[in-house]
């Protein structure tokens, strides 16, 4: 079974009285413990579509399932669930709450998805010291430095084990070498069982991932694996 | 929440300014709403202080509103007495006399003539009530003019305006020091026997008004028909129907009030709108990723509402003392004009009344709160997503 299959994938966005299409027919198919880059030139479309396979953004037109649920089925309250407790985000700009510390950001969707304290918190422990900030899960994100924060934010989307993890450029805010770092994660999530999916315009990510997925002009040129 | 609260004071100068906006609105609108009914109420329980409930005046007069008097007072008060329902009659008839030094006359003093047996009027603080040919004095003029029980007060009942001297002159024995109740503060006045009042100003068997009080159990409105039935000259006013008028009267006082508590509440849904729609537009990509990663909109709307709700409980708290320290600075400036009793007080706390004004700057912040927080979580996810990235 597919963890994400995505048919026929249009978007369009309003546009002053008109509208853009982001997405023109994209058919997309990943597969459990995969590793995607999706990669392309900006305004290509890999963010709209990032957001649309994740449930975030309804497409125009097509189908969307996602770990087996049609997307286009479920209300907003479902599809925010689905993500809460089967899906993780990382986003460029990390986006932590900086006001609670490393462990307490991680904790967050736990508490959201009910998991109890005491158990919240060594998982929240467990997942910093997996990313390697076993040292800092007293720190607040304004004394962390990017790579750091972009690492709470990995244990972060990894907080309600999910199966499946969007990135969308993760790297962006980083200097190369705290990238390689954040890539070289990423790898190790994935051999631990996790399916990532990575947009990125940074090809020195697309060149570590098993399969490429190339975007033009909002439709997919070329599926296949890395330099292939 | 708790994360809602700690962004509440990340920035915390600006949060602390608005604070204190709050916190002087909530003290404005508490102030108005102790104003609006504060001098009624506090007349009112002056009116109540002595236990009569009922005023009869001269056919259409309001109590000394006019220097009307009730002729045939004696046979009067012995038909109100009569009337079932009626515990005690006390007549009241006011004047004015010149305290006499030499040959010259002062300034002159209120003077009321009473039945020592029952009056409305003050509350003796040393001494005892008036006999024939005896006084009882204010407490500032026994201060001012060094009386106290056993002195002796010359009292003129008139000037002879022609030679500027007193006239009509007597000496009256102190007998006691009083607390006039509807005294404006640091007032000269006396009280006398009826007779006495009646003869120094030549109206035999009038008097200005009486005090009624009911019987126990007694409905004073029900007992005012009563003695209008039985007595048609006169007028009769139970407590209720003064305050009533009181509060027709003082309809401006309300209406000051009101504006002022409405800019006052305005005011602090402005403060707490701009600094939460301040907080949330800073904490725009946070609230996107919140909303991306899957925490429910109802939750993150709670979150912003419980900064409302905090701003608006912290600006109580500060504005429920300052509120009160203005109020007792204002009532003393209000009630330094002349002409007003100073056992009044313009400015009545009650807690129901301060409570409710105080629940609606809270309910007012909660909405503000809510306003701010909604745009956040109702504005398309993948465009706050894009917005945030570019």
């Amino acid at each position: 079974m597919s963890v994400i299959s995505a048919r026929g994938i249009v978007k369009e966005y309003p546009y002053g009285g008109d509208s853009v299409r982001a997405l023109r027919g994209v058919d997309l198919e990943v597969g459990p413990g995969e590793l995607v880059a999706v990669v392309g030139p900006s305004g290509c479309g890999k963010s709209s579509l990032l957001n649309v396979l994740a449930g975030i953004d309804p497409p125009t037109e097509g189908r969307v399932e996602l770990l087996g649920r049609d997307l286009g089925a479920l209300g907003e309250g479902e599809r925010s669930r689905l993500r809460l407790r089967e899906v993780g985000f990382i986003f460029q700009r990390f986006h932590l709450l900086s006001v609670l510390t490393a462990a307490e950001n991680v904790e967050f969707p736990m508490a959201e998805a009910g998991v109890p304290k005491g158990e919240r918190r060594a998982r929240a422990r467990e997942l910093l010291e997996y990313v390697g900030l076993g040292h800092r899960v007293g720190h607040r994100p304004p004394h962390l430095s990017g790579g750091e924060q972009q690492r709470v934010a990995i244990a972060r989307a990894l907080a309600n084990r999910p199966k499946l993890v969007f990135a969308d450029e993760p790297t962006g805010e980083l200097d190369r070498r705290t990238g390689d770092e954040i890539i070289a994660l990423f790898e190790r999530l994935n051999a631990d069982g996790t399916t990532l999916v990575i947009v990125t315009h940074d090809t020195s990510v697309a060149g570590r991932t098993r399969r490429v997925v190339e975007m033009a002009d909002g439709v997919v040129v070329r599926d296949g694996r890395a330099g292939g | 929440m708790a994360s809602s609260l700690r962004a509440l004071f990340r920035r915390r100068s600006r949060t602390l300014l608005a604070l204190a906006g709050i916190g002087i609105s909530a003290a404005l609108l508490l102030d108005m709403t102790m104003l609006a009914s504060g001098l009624t109420e506090s007349f009112g329980e002056l009116l109540g202080a002595k236990g009569y409930a009922l005023r009869v005046t001269p056919k259409g007069i309001l109590p000394f509103d006019s220097d009307a008097t009730i002729r045939d007072a004696a046979a009067t008060a012995r038909r109100i007495a009569s009337v079932p329902g009626v515990a005690g009659v006390a007549p009241a008839l006011g004047a004015q006399l010149y305290p006499v030094t030499g040959d010259s006359a002062r300034e002159p003093v209120f003077a009321t003539g009473i039945d020592p047996r029952g009056q409305m009027l003050y509350r003796v603080l040393r001494g005892r009530e008036p006999g024939p040919g005896e006084v009882v004095v204010s407490e500032p003029m026994a201060r001012d003019d060094r009386l106290r029980p056993g002195s002796v007060v010359s009292l003129a009942s008139g000037l002879d305006v022609s030679l500027g001297r007193p006239r009509g002159t007597r000496r009256y024995v102190v007998s006691g020091v009083a607390e006039f109740l509807y005294d404006y503060a640091g007032e000269h006045s006396v009280a006398l026997p009826l007779g006495e009042v009646q003869r120094a100003i030549g109206r035999d068997n009038q008097v200005s008004l009486f005090g009624v009080s009911a019987a126990e159990g007694v409905d004073p409105g029900a007992l005012a028909a009563r003695i209008g039935r039985v007595v048609p000259e006169v007028s009769v006013y139970s407590t209720a129907e003064l305050l009533r008028e009181t509060s027709r009267r003082l309809s401006y006082f309300r209406q000051m009030a009101t504006i002022l508590g409405s800019v006052a509440l305005t005011v602090t849904a402005l403060l707490v709108a701009t600094i939460i729609t301040i907080g949330v537009r800073e904490r725009f990509g946070e609230i996107a990723t919140l909303r991306a990663i899957g925490i429910a909109r109802e939750r993150i709307l709670l979150g912003v509402v419980a900064e409302g709700l905090t701003l608006a409980l912290l600006g109580c708290a500060l504005g429920l003392p300052l509120g009160l320290w203005m109020a007792r600075r204002l009532d003393r400036i209000l009630l330094s004009f002349p002409g007003l009793p100073s056992k009044v007080t313009f400015f009545t706390f009650d807690p129901g009344r301060v409570a409710f004004a105080l629940a609606v700057v809270v309910a007012v912040g909660a909405v503000a709160g809510c306003v701010p927080g909604l745009g956040a979580v109702r504005s398309p996810l993948g465009q706050a997503l894009r917005e945030e990235a570019e």
